[in-house]
């Protein structure tokens, strides 16, 4: 009575299986290779944009506002120095600042979201009043009411602050799945069975909720880079040159970028920049849900 | 050995205008299940049959009653000191499908228990390999070709071997099978059966079965004790084939009634029995439970509810109790 | 152009395939089946072997990535349907066959009262007459034991798993259709339920004079209500025949198999014997030979290369080498 089946193949490792199947998964859509590439040119401009240029950025007195040309692709800004390295340079700062917040609000999110939704009862009544607390907290506000006592200069702070306004959506999203999660039968065989809330927790709820970790994870990130840039844009924050937020802002009001051309290029390069790694991101969160799931990546 | 005795369950549900309504799920439900031994709930969907085997393995809390465990009656324990006792008993869920984490493989699913059963014992990660083929070669699949596998490429019955593999990790007494076969396909049912039954033989493990596919019970828990439920409540017990050829309860005799009859190989029992009424929670705690749709109801059912009495070895609960000949039989060809 | 008597349905060659990763891969490889008017055909068959599939290309209703690649699906009264289209097809659905769908418990609208969504149904059919469908759908509901006037006026999840599935079941019949197909009526649902609801659908069909298919994964099922049966396996008709004679004296090698796993309430529960094996998927059908010879005893060397062909005899018809071949019937072989 035993179920014949095909002989196996050698068990390979897992690990090495993982990654294979999410390189098959982001070559099955040609637009997530474009969303990777695009992600990864500004990762290497965030690490390495700032060696490719001398510190300060060179000026040029003879060419304010100049058009794009050769020497400089995106023209230059008020005081002649090259857009494009401006943006190049200014990449660290926004990507430190989003990474910094994802880490805060999926570690906050998920963590308040599971306790929340695992535990149930007053834990969750707790949590819950709280997450409510965070997300009624109108954002934008307080981050203006805060940049007046506080500079924001390192992109980290910012991301933090970003973040400990931001991780209720998460939380609610990992609450509301955990507590569909938990009863199902596998949560419960691995109760039966004895097994500690830490594995249960960590290695049975987890992954099942990795896409929707993964996804608001990068939403997440793409809100707080419209957050910093909009900060910056407002110009309640300190004057930075190679911010893209501070370039839009003197794009806008220093060089009036909305009624003449000359200072266009000045204006549009950081928007491409914003747009082009928001794109990025939206095109990689497509391939989240089959390379978390493994009928999906397996295929 | 495991006896359960008057156990109680009543969920609140959150209602709606009217306040919480309590659905009572299980009225005082008393059984026996011996080492290597096989109990067979049956009943109508609703009748508290999941209910009764998450209490077992103690997946769910009871009101009344208690379940006593080689002595120890589990209300003197604290429930942190009850899961030792309840480990030993494991629930084969009825979806094979929900009951494996599809973001684990088979390998990962049953090396986590064997984990925990190798710190229990102190022994080594070696041995772990190697007890996880050993189990899934006892339940009847090729260990090479599971465990590297996620279980959605896996067949249905496989899958539900795979459970049954993992509830053995822990060296079971009891396995609940709450409707273990009726989400397989009927081509690979007989052979997950054949597993139980194969496995109470080898291991000496119980069963405690739960179905409305009454056949099925014959198959694993022939030799057994056959529990007949109706809204949270035993109706009619005894050995297994006796209450399937001799039932005595008119719900007995309505449940075996309405199994279809395979016209050509069989013919109907000639006395089949049909409830007049569908179930209904709302019909009246009072008086037999059955009486609304029991054709043979009289007045006296009504005023009062009839205990459990024995008759010969089989008990029921019934103020009319009568044998009838309702399951088919085999045609003569 | 409605009918008032019992249509005949004749598919032939009927070739399903769905787009997979893999290709184009057929779930239904050129079955040939006949309906006889009035009569409750049932198809049995394990999960995968294609019962749905052929259930739906009788209303031409495959959705994509699955088409009717070839074949005709003949309907007394509108013809081929394979050839329906647009406004045809969808006046056809409903008026003319009527349809419960697998897992009918889940497929009604959780937004709108059972009543709305049946006035919605009549409008689309350009019933004049609401009224009047309103009465028949309570005569209906109160002829399956529900409360007809409560039912209308509920959502579906004030209805419980059984009462649902007579609501899909009266969906089928209300616009008084002819051919009624009925996709896992009573699957998930206990014993008397089920009793319950077969016991109305073979009531309904002799008072209105209906042609019914059954799809059902339980012989038993098939069994209890069926005048003739057709075996499904790897998208292929095995065995089709009258439900007694083909459960009384099984000649698929398949057909046998079934039945001898069946656990039983009589006799010798030990004779009943697995099938071994599993049932193919999509993509482990075998591309030549017969489907089956994996896990049959008969097979022979000709079952590796050529798929049998279903020959009829005596109102029998049986896709298989072995059987075919030998004059009388076959001996059935003890199963290892
Ligand atoms: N978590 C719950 N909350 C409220 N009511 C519940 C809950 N679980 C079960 N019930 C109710 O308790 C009763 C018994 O349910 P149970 O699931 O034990 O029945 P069952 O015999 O297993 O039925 P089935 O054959 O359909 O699986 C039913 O009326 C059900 O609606
Ligand atoms: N949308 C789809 N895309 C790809 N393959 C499909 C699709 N629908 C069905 N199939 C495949 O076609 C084959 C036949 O499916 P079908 O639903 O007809 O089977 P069935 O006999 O009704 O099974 P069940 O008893 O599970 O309902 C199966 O192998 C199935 O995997
Ligand atoms: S006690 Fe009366 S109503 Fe109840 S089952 Fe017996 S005969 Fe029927
Ligand atoms: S054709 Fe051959 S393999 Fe197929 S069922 Fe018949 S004997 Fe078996
Ligand atoms: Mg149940
Ligand atoms: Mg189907």
């Amino acid at each position: 009575m035993t179920v014949t089946s095909p002989v196996a193949p050698a068990p390979i490792s897992l690990r090495r299986n993982f990654w294979r199947g999410v390189g098959r998964v982001l070559r099955r859509k040609p637009s997530r290779m474009v969303g990777v590439a695009i992600v990864v040119l500004f990762v290497f401009m965030g690490v390495f944009g700032p060696l490719l240029y001398p510190n300060p950025l060179p000026r040029d007195d003879n060419a304010l506002y100049a058009s794009p040309s050769w020497a400089h692709p995106f023209g230059t800004d008020f005081e002649g120095t090259d857009v494009l390295a401006l943006v190049v340079t200014g990449t660290r700062y926004v990507l430190l600042a989003g990474l910094a917040t994802a880490v805060i609000t999926v570690a906050l999110g998920t963590l308040i979201g599971l306790l929340a939704g695992f535990h149930r009862g007053r834990w969750d009544t707790v949590l819950m009043r709280l997450t409510d607390l965070q997300l009624t907290i109108p954002g934008l506000p307080l981050l203006l009411v805060l940049s007046t006592v506080w500079k924001f200069t390192s992109p980290i702070e910012m991301g933090v602050v970003l973040g400990l306004l931001g991780w209720g959506g998460i939380a609610r999203a990992v609450r509301s799945q955990s507590l569909s999660l938990r009863e199902r039968g596998f949560i419960e065989a691995a109760k039966g069975l004895g097994l500690p809330t830490r594995h249960i927790v960590v290695r049975e709820l987890l992954p099942s909720m990795a896409p929707y970790i993964a996804m608001n994870m990068l939403i997440a990130v793409t809100g707080a880079i419209y957050a910093q840039v909009g900060l910056f844009f407002l110009g309640v924050l300190p004057f930075d040159a190679n911010n893209w937020g501070v370039m839009l802002n003197l794009s806008v009001f220093g060089g009036g970028a909305l009624s003449s051309t000359a200072a266009l290029p000045y204006l549009l390069a950081p928007l491409l920049a914003i747009l082009l790694l928001t794109l990025g991101i939206v095109l990689v969160v497509d391939a989240m849900d089959e390379i978390f799931n493994p009928r999906l990546r397996e295929e | 050995m495991i006896t359960a005795s008057g156990i109680t369950k009543t969920y609140k549900q959150r209602g709606n205008l009217l306040g919480a309504r309590a659905v009572p799920a299980l009225r005082g439900v008393d059984f026996a299940i011996e080492r290597g031994g096989a109990v067979t709930f049956i009943g109508e969907s609703g009748c508290g049959k999941t209910t009764l085997g998450r209490i077992v393995a103690g997946l769910e809390t009871y009101d009344g009653g208690d379940i006593v465990i080689d002595g120890t009656p589990m209300s003197s324990l604290k429930p942190r000191h009850r899961e030792p006792f309840f480990r030993r008993i494991q629930l084969i869920h009825q979806d094979p499908y929900s009951a494996l984490n599809p973001t684990r493989t088979i390998h990962q699913t049953l090396a986590a228990p064997l984990a925990l059963r190798a710190k229990q014992t102190g022994r080594d990660k070696a041995w772990m390999e190697e007890r996880a083929r050993e189990l899934l070669a006892l339940v009847g699949i090729d260990p090479g070709y599971v465990l590297p596998r996620y279980p959605h490429q896996l067949s249905g019955g496989m899958r539900q071997r795979v459970v049954i593999a993992r509830a053995l990790t822990v060296d079971p007494e009891v396995l609940v099978a709450d409707e273990s076969v009726s989400m397989i396909d009927v081509s690979l049912r007989l052979g997950v059966l054949a597993l139980l039954k194969d496995l109470r033989e080898r291991l000496n493990v119980s069963v405690l079965f739960i179905t409305h596919d009454i056949a099925t019970a014959r198959y694993i828990g022939g030799d057994g004790e056959l529990y007949v439920i109706y809204r949270g409540q035993v109706v009619e017990s005894g050995p297994t084939e006796s209450v399937i050829s001799g039932p005595i309860h008119p719900y007995t005799q309505s449940l075996l009634s309405a199994i279809p009859v395979l016209h050509g190989v069989e013919r109907p029992g000639p006395e089949r029995v049909v409830p007049t009424e569908a179930l209904n929670e709302a019909h009246p705690d009072t008086g037999c439970l059955f009486a609304r749709r029991c054709p043979f109801r009289t007045d006296r059912c009504e005023a009062a509810a009839p205990a459990l009495v024995s008759d010969g070895d089989q008990r029921h609960a019934c103020y009319h109790p009568q044998r009838r000949d309702v399951i088919p039989v085999e045609a003569v060809a | 152009m409605t009918r008032t008597s019992a249509p005949g349905v004749r598919v032939k060659d009927l070739t399903v395939v769905y787009k997979t990763p893999a290709g184009e891969l057929p779930a239904l490889g050129g079955v040939s089946l006949s309906l006889a008017p009035g009569t409750i055909t049932g198809i049995v068959g394990e999960s995968g072997s294609g019962k749905s599939t052929l259930a739906l290309s009788l209303l031409n209703a495959v959705q994509p990535p699955g088409r009717i690649k070839e074949g005709v699906v003949e309907i007394d009264g509108l013809g081929d349907v394979v050839k329906l289209t647009g406004e045809e097809l969808r006046r056809a659905r409903g008026r003319q066959v009527g349809y419960v769908f697998q897992a009918a418990q889940n497929s009604l609208n959780p937004l709108k009262t059972v009543g709305k969504q049946l006035l919605d149904l009549g409008r689309s059919h350009d019933f004049d007459d609401l009224p009047a469908l309103l009465k028949d759908a309570r005569a209906l509901l109160g002829r399956m034991g529900l409360d007809g006037g409560r039912v209308l006026d509920s959502y579906q999840h004030e209805l419980s798993g059984g009462m649902r599935q007579r609501v899909g079941i009266m969906f089928a019949l209300v616009l008084n259709a002819h051919l009624v197909v009925l996709d896992e009526p009573t699957t998930a649902l206990d014993m008397i339920t089920q009793a319950a609801i077969l016991k109305i659908v073979r009531d309904v069909h002799h008072e209105r004079g209906l042609t019914t298919l059954i799809i059902t994964h339980d012989m038993g099922v098939a069994a209890e209500v069926t005048d003739s049966l057709a075996v499904m396996y790897g998208g292929r008709v095995v065995e089709h025949g009258p439900t007694t004679e083909v459960l009384g004296s099984p000649r698929h090698p398949y057909t046998k198999g079934l039945i001898r796993a069946i656990p039983r309430l009589s006799g010798d529960i030990d004779e009943a014997r697995a099938l071994p094996g599993r049932p193919p998927t999509l993509g482990t059908i075998p591309k030549q030979g017969c489907v089956f010879r994996e896990r049959c005893p008969l097979r022979i060397a000709v079952c590796d290369t050529v798929d049998p062909e279903p020959i009829t005899r005596d109102a029998r018809t049986v896709a298989c080498h072995a059987v075919g071949r030998l004059a009388t019937p076959v001996v059935p072989k003890e199963y290892v």
